[in-house]
């Protein structure tokens, strides 16, 4: 078994010979947003230009550098240069100019540059650091995204990858690694914002061996994007987090738990498990230690409600994601019975890095007790979409404007609406709020995962509150009574308003619905179901009024086709009992 | 048990066992909280939100704390000097805001109309509601839990929300129940209930959000899901979703608890009787101690034979060939002047399973005493030696632990018993322990049964090995120092002797190639059961050759002595009998060999005890037996039959051709309640009662004396068994036979029966007890040999290697071994319907050794026909056969039960196939025939 400074001094080789050997390298961004803006196509394209041309190049599949509505993202660094050179939203038809001008001849093509990074200028490109989507991020989650291939462990090892674990297990105690969690503050950015250094030290006393560390990719929120980019993009990140959390907590396994369909996690992150088994850093005595720690993905059914831990706990059992009452709580009474902390991917990407740099460095950043960066996923009527990483504190408007170029087609922000369907929406006076967890809780909006979405004057808040509510509608699990069946009356009643076709009192009925699953839910789903209802009702009441008193829509969006799932109630012609 | 906490519940102090939720501390103390998901007795669930309270509990310092929000009592657990509030505006509001909801998919005429103060149950009018709302197309109305809840909550009806009827079809296809998904409120009790506590997981809930139902597992039909038709659904079912088919409309006037009379287990029934003295419903009883709430198919759906008009409901005669009808003292004359011609071992008596302890104690009375005869025995004794090694090795002959301990074992062992059929509700708490993962299983059996699914090792052995196997698994035992030397020191004598025989007998080579069961799978066997106690083990051995019997449970009664499972809770030793007093009535002495109290006729001593009391001769040698009994008669030894009930082992066959005897029998007395292979043969025809219309006591596995209570009055003349013989020994100028009613009777045995000693009717109305129970003033003893005897310490008995019994026959070469499980998840099966109800047709598999299949020239896939000489089953070649002339056929329950619902037999649950082996030929088929 090789010892940590064998495999760093490998992946320095290899590290070096990408950088600074003779072959230009090629990095193609393949997230989620390059993979569907059509990089593979690129691939291929630049693959067949490098060969008619007869030139060796290595060409990698990156992650997303969070600038989304540039994808595909090419960018190449030539052998002598020290910066590479970003070409944006490039189709298969640009490789010739790529290879042909850039990589052959070292000359900017006339279209497609974006931009350079690296220590040298490049004439007649921009640096990109002067665009806010780069300067403004401050990434620590999300270092290594579009910067490392993800399928390569020795790029992520040359980059200070498995520093952090190789130092707790060499340098740490398991509670030195629990106090430098609760010092960093880090807190959970699956939603509700718990320190995550207590909740580890929850399980340390909860009796082993076998004590599951869990990591939630369910990631269902529309709109929502982080936990599958870090995935995409450095998979290993979350690897080294989940085993310092292992550590931390004397676990002995770990499960990756990744919503089914979300193909490109799913792949990246066994290709990365299987490096690490091969390089020795996952499974028996971890750099000669007397730690040992295992790690597999475990996939689930499309159904929102697994995101919840416990739904979570019983997918990965193989039973019905439908979620557990508490207590038992997971650190005593976890998936099959063993003892389980449960952690979004994001807070354990953060584990690696607050290690090797030490807690005070981490609190050093950010607001409050907010710590750290949060990861935004920007989205809607914005200019610039993208994933950005960016620190705490800044406010909502630096986020949409400056970041996200603000809406476009010089139309007026409406709305923006966080922390996924359950969490709330936000009028365009929310602009001054700072990205802070107690911040927007208290403004009825919450952090929540990290997703805003925009909206512009021509969005109805009642049509958002109706595909909101119709999303939750579709994904309660069914089990507890008030979500269950409170979810589809608000639905009904949404739909009702919707189009304009109101009762009298049908405010006031979807306020006391939503009251009661708000007080008598099982779980957060039902709980927090009404929530996007009150907010857009608090912000917008002036649309809900109009459906209701002058049946009309202000914007007429509600009109429009429906794009959620309608009301589903079950209906004889398409139901039987025992038909699948 | 850790101390009582107490808690307070609306101002009510109340003490509650610690870690017990809310909701139970208060139904404990006689609170009511109302619930629709949660469930007495199954673990929490959380889902109907109907039952939340507010609660605050001291913290460290004693400052009182609110819970956050309201929580569901169901799932929060009670801590010391947490104070309750089940009763407040907001409560009530929150409770009535989630029904509110669930009304409005759920049809409420019964609760909406506004004549339901002038309404009374079962009244009918047709106006008022929809039709599809209204209340008497509800099957439980008036038996809701919905209905019972909107009550308590005072609901004014007057909700905005939309109402929406789902408009479903009913599934009425399958056996015994119907599904009206309409009524269904999503609660899951169903689902739990069949997952959690039966271990089967028939039902599940389908899609989500507000489209989640209940359905089937698997496909459309509970008969491709592994149901296995217990009913336990039906019974917790809070609204009229899940029904039973029969009788589904049907109002009770009447509850009856009685004992069901099906199967050893003794399952407590809740008997439901209408206004047309039908026995309509059968519920199991979930405060009773032998079931807990659970029944079986039989006991469920098997009741209906109490109903039927065919019954015989007057005494018949036989003349000039023909059963003609009597009188009563016609039939006692015509009994009583022919009997004393057949005195002295020339009549034998055999008394039904379904005889109560009372009828037992009085035949064998009168056969020993005014008949002069031991040839008393019960139908269904057909394996009286698995019984007999705990009688000489351990003291009394029966079960050592009580049913429900089994859900804290271990480790189980199963001895060829097909217990899902036989002894239904045995098999509860072992498949839960199983599931649970607390404990595993251990079956030896050559059948795929359904337990044998469930195990951690199903060892299949060479036919008649089995007790050489379980001497190889001691040798393993011993060699490796797994016994449990500390207790075979205090209890058991005869260790070094044993241990000798076990050394000397059971060299592992040999073991391995006598069983054909590889020396690892011993070694694993062996090892699984002795590393981890209390381990239990069980054993019918169905499948044995009869002289292997007493061998094979000697075997198994060592293993549990060396393991130290005697004795112990959740240990112990259950020889699975099939008859529902076959316990009691070797209690009370209606076997050949054995008098009231297990006293041996051929131990003078004893039998001058029992004479004394009776003041009369006993003779003095053991009688012929059931299984010997059509051999006898066709001998003349035996002239004069007298047989009591109708009884199941005469037309399966495993008696020999009783049918052939009885014809050569000069005599024939059948007490009976339907026409049937005896009664077409007897002289005289009784008409006796069934057990729904009876009082008397029986005695389950367990050893717990119960009683039954008359639920229905009778049809016709029909009287108790023991009444009827009571009548004919007065005619007969007897004495000892003047008895009033049935606990006169059990005054006598009770004094004569030690054990029995302190069980009268009077302590057990509120629930049976076990023997034995030496006094009025004793408590009784529900594990046997807790403590060790100085002066009759436990014995081991040496074991031998004994031959194996050849399988001989030319014509039918192979044994074939019969399976039946729930489900098959690998095999293709198809739901078709005859007669508009739903069926299963897939293709049955032979399996086969391949050796034998390679002699016979038969492949894999291939059709094949297994041939015996009473029929013939046709299946697709499987090479994977475990033993060599052993052929093996697993068929589904689903079969079992489209058969048992289509059947004529009156009282098809009596009559329940068993699975011996059976000699058969295997000839391939061409495909022609298969296609055929």
């Amino acid at each position: 078994m090789p010892t940590y400074e064998e495999i760093k001094q490998t992946a320095d080789e290899r590290w070096k010979n990408l950088t600074e050997g003779s072959e230009s390298w090629i990095r193609v961004g393949t997230a989620m947003c390059g993979h569907s803006a059509g990089a593979y196509e690129v691939i291929d394209a630049l693959r067949s230009e490098l060969e008619s041309r007869n030139i060796t190049a290595q060409i990698d599949e990156v992650g997303c550098l969070g600038v989304c509505y540039a994808e595909p993202l090419v960018d190449v660094l030539r052998p002598g240069t020290k910066s590479r050179l970003f070409f944006r939203n490039v189709t298969p038809d640009d490789a010739s100019s790529i290879v042909g001008s850039y990589i052959a001849e070292g000359e900017l093509p006339a279209d497609k540059v974006f931009g350079y990074l690296g220590e040298d200028s490049i004439d007649g490109a921009p640096d990109l650091n002067d665009i806010p989507g780069i300067a403004r991020q401050q990434r620590i989650a999300l270092r290594n995204a579009g910067n490392t291939a993800p399928g390569d462990i020795y790029q992520y090892i040359a980059n200070g990858g498995y520093e952090g674990i190789h130092k707790a297990l060499t340098q740490m105690e398991p509670n030195d690694v629990i106090k430098e969690m609760t010092d960093s503050g880090l807190r959970g950015r699956g939603g509700a914002a718990f320190p995550t250094g207590i909740k580890w030290s929850f399980m340390v006393g909860s009796p082993g061996p076998k004590k599951y560390m869990l990591c939630n990719c369910e990631e269902g929120d529309p709109g929502a994007y982080n936990d599958k980019g870090i995935l995409e993009s450095d998979p290993h990140t979350l690897l080294e987090g989940l085993m310092i959390g292992g550590y931390a907590t004397r676990a002995s396994n770990g499960i990756v738990f990744i919503r089914h369909g979300h193909d490109g996690p799913i792949d990246r992150t066994e290709e990365a498990i299987r490096q690490a088994y091969e390089a020795g850093i996952l499974g028996e005595n971890i750099f000669g230690t007397d730690f040992s720690f295992d790690i597999e993905v475990a996939l689930t059914g499309e159904s929102y409600v697994a995101g919840e831990e416990t739904a979570l706990m019983e997918a990965i059992e193989g039973k019905r994601s439908q979620p557990r009452f508490r207590p038992p709580f997971p650190a005593a009474y976890g998936v099959w019975g063993y003892p389980s902390t449960i952690n979004n991917v994001k807070t354990y990407s953060y584990a690696p890095e607050i290690i090797s740099r030490g807690a005070e460095w981490f609190s050093s950043i950010g607001v409050n007790r907010s710590t750290g960066t949060a990861i935004i996923c920007l989205n809607g009527n914005v200019e610039y979409p993208g994933l950005y990483e960016v620190p705490m504190g800044l406010t909502l408007g630096e986020v949409v404007n400056d970041i996200g170029g603000g809406v476009p087609d010089g139309k007026e922000l409406k709305l923006l609406q966080t922390g996924g369907p359950l969490g709330g929406v936000l009028s365009a006076e929310s602009m001054s709020i700072h990205i802070d967890f107690d911040e927007m809780r208290d403004a009825g909006a919450i952090l929540g995962s990290g997703g805003i979405i925009v909206g512009d004057e021509d969005v109805c808040a009642v049509d958002l509150t109706r595909v909101l509510v119709a999303f939750c509608q579709f994904e309660s699990c069914g089990k507890c009574f008030p979500c269950r069946l409170g979810m589809e009356h608000l639905l009904e009643i949404t739909e009702r308003i919707a189009r304009c076709e109101s009762r009298p009192g049908d405010l006031d009925l979807m306020r006391s619905v939503g009251n009661t699953m708000e007080a008598s839910s099982l779980c957060g789903h039902g709980q927090l179901g009404f929530g996007p209802i009150r907010s857009a009702l608090t912000h917008f009441e002036a649309d809900f009024l109009a459906h209701i008193e002058e049946r009309r829509c202000p914007t007429g969006s509600c009109l429009g086709p429906h794009i959620a799932p309608k009301n589903t109630r079950p209906y004889a012609h398409d139901f039987a009992p025992g038909a699948s | 048990m850790a101390d009582d906490v107490t808690i307070t519940i609306d101002g009510q102090e109340i003490s509650a066992q610690p870690g017990q939720m809310i909701i139970q501390a208060a139904m404990d103390a006689g609170l009511y909280i109302p619930y629709l998901c949660y469930y007495p007795g199954m673990k929490p669930f959380g889902a109907c939100r109907m039952c939340v309270v507010t609660a605050e509990a001291p913290d460290r310092e004693g400052n009182y704390r609110a819970l956050p929000g309201s929580p569901a009592s169901c799932t929060t657990p009670i801590s010391p000097g947490m104070r309750v509030t089940t009763q407040s505006a907001e409560l009530q509001g929150l409770r009535r805001g989630i029904m509110d909801m669930l009304l409005s998919e759920h049809p409420h005429g019964c609760l909406t109309c506004h004549r339901i103060e002038l309404c009374g149950p079962a009244d009918i009018c047709l106006r008022h509601v929809s039709v599809n709302d209204r209340c008497v197309t509800c099957p439980k109305n008036e038996r809701c839990e919905l209905k019972d809840t909107v009550r308590y909550l005072e609901m004014e009806m007057d909700t905005p929300l939309t109402y929406n009827n789902r408009h479903l079809p009913l599934a009425t296809q399958d056996p015994y129940w119907d599904m009206d998904m309409n009524l269904c409120i999503v609660c899951a009790r169903c689902v739990r209930v069949c997952d959690e506590v039966r271990g089967d997981s028939a039902l599940t809930l389908q899609m989500r959000s507000g489209r989640s139902l209940i359905g089937t597992s698997q496909g459309t039909s509970l008969l491709e899901s592994g149901c296995e038709f217990c009913g336990a659904c039906i019974d917790v079912c809070p609204t009229g979703a899940l029904v039973e088919h029969d009788y589904k409309w049907d109002k009770a006037v009447e509850e009856v608890n009685s004992i069901c009379p099906h199967c050893p287990v003794g399952c407590e029934m809740k008997l439901e009787v209408n206004k047309r003295n039908r026995l309509i419903r059968s519920i199991p009883e979930r405060h009773a101690a032998a079931n807990r709430g659970q029944g079986c198919f039989k006991g469920k759906f098997g009741m209906e034979f109490v109903n039927r008009r065919d019954r015989i409901k007057s005494p018949m005669i036989r003349r000039n060939g023909r059963l003609q009808q009597a009188t009563w003292p016609e039939a006692i004359d015509f009994v009583a002047e022919k009997l004393p011609g057949y005195k002295n071992g020339q009549y034998s008596l055999v008394a039904s399973p379904r005889a109560t302890n009372e009828d037992a104690y009085i035949a064998q009375k009168f056969a020993r005493t005014v008949m002069g005869s031991n040839n008393v025995d019960v139908a269904s004794n057909t394996r009286p030696e698995i019984l007999k090694p705990l009688h000489e090795q351990l003291g009394h002959p029966a079960a050592t632990n009580p049913i429900w301990d089994l859900e804290d074992s271990k480790r189980f062992l199963v001895v060829s018993s097909n217990m899902t059929e036989e002894q239904n509700v045995l098999a509860v708490p072992i498949k839960k322990a199983v599931r649970e993962g607390s404990a595993s299983l251990i079956v030896i059996d050559q059948r795929e049964t359904e337990l044998a699914r469930h195990a951690k090792l199903w060892i299949r052995p060479r036919i008649g090995t089995e007790a050489a196997l379980i001497g190889g698994m001691i040798r393993v035992i011993w060699d490796e120092s797994l016994e449990d030397n500390e207790f075979l020191n205090e209890y058991a004598d005869n260790i070094q002797e044993f241990r000798n025989s076990i050394i000397r007998e059971f060299d592992l080579a040999n073991v391995e190639r006598i069983t054909g069961v590889s020396r690892e799978d011993i070694q694993t066997a062996a090892r699984l059961f002795a590393e981890e106690r209390p381990g239990a083990i069980l054993y019918a051995l169905e499948t044995l050759p009869r002289q292997l019997y007493e061998e094979c449970s000697r075997a198994l009664v060592n293993l549990a002595l060396a393991t130290g499972n005697v004795g112990r809770r959740s240990s112990g030793l259950y020889p699975l009998f099939t008859g529902a007093n076959e316990q009691g009535a070797r209690d009370v002495g209606c076997v050949p060999d054995s008098l009231p109290g297990h006293r041996q006729v051929n131990d003078e001593r004893h039998r001058q005890r029992v004479s004394g009391a009776w003041d009369a001769d006993i003779p003095p040698s053991p009688g012929i037996g059931i299984r010997e009994l059509a051999g006898a008669v066709d001998s003349g030894l035996v002239k004069a039959v007298h047989v009591i009930g109708d009884s199941p082992n005469f037309t399966n066959g495993e008696l020999g051709d009783f049918r052939t005897a009885l014809d050569s029998a000069e005599f024939v007395i059948a007490h009976a309640t339907f026409e049937n292979s005896v009664t077409e043969l007897a002289d005289v025809v009784l008409p006796s009662l069934t057990f729904a219309e009876r009082a008397g006591t029986y005695t389950n596995l367990e050893r717990r004396v119960q009683l039954l209570r008359p639920a229905l009055g009778p049809k016709g003349d029909e009287e108790a068994d023991w009444r009827i013989i009571c009548q004919i020994a007065s005619r007969m100028d007897a004495q000892g036979f003047d008895f009033d009613q049935e606990s006169d009777i059990f005054d006598e045995l009770n004094n004569l029966i030690t054990i029995y000693g302190g069980i009268t009717y009077g302590r057990i109305q509120a629930g049976g007890i076990h023997w034995p129970c030496l006094a009025s003033d004793m408590a009784d003893v529900a594990i046997l040999y807790q403590e060790p005897q100085a002066e009759s310490k436990l014995k081991l008995a040496p074991m031998s290697m004994s031959d194996v019994p050849e399988h001989e026959s030319v014509e039918y070469p192979f044994m074939l071994a019969r399976g039946r499980v729930l489900h098959q998840p690998d095999e293709d099966i198809e739901i078709i319907q005859i007669d508009g109800r739903n069926a299963i047709q897939r293709d049955e598999t032979i399996q086969l050794h391949p050796e034998d299949a390679a002699e016979l020239g038969i492949v894999e896939g291939e059709w094949v026909e297994a041939i015996s000489s009473r029929g013939r089953a046709a299946g697709i070649a499987d090479l994977t056969g475990p033993q060599r002339g052993l052929v093996s056929m697993t068929t589904l329950f689903g079969d079992l039960i489209t058969a048992l619902v289509r059947s004529e037999d009156p009282d098809p649950m009596l009559n329940v196939p068993t699975l011996p082996l059976i000699s058969v030929r295997i000839v391939k088929l061409t495909a022609q025939v298969a296609a055929d």
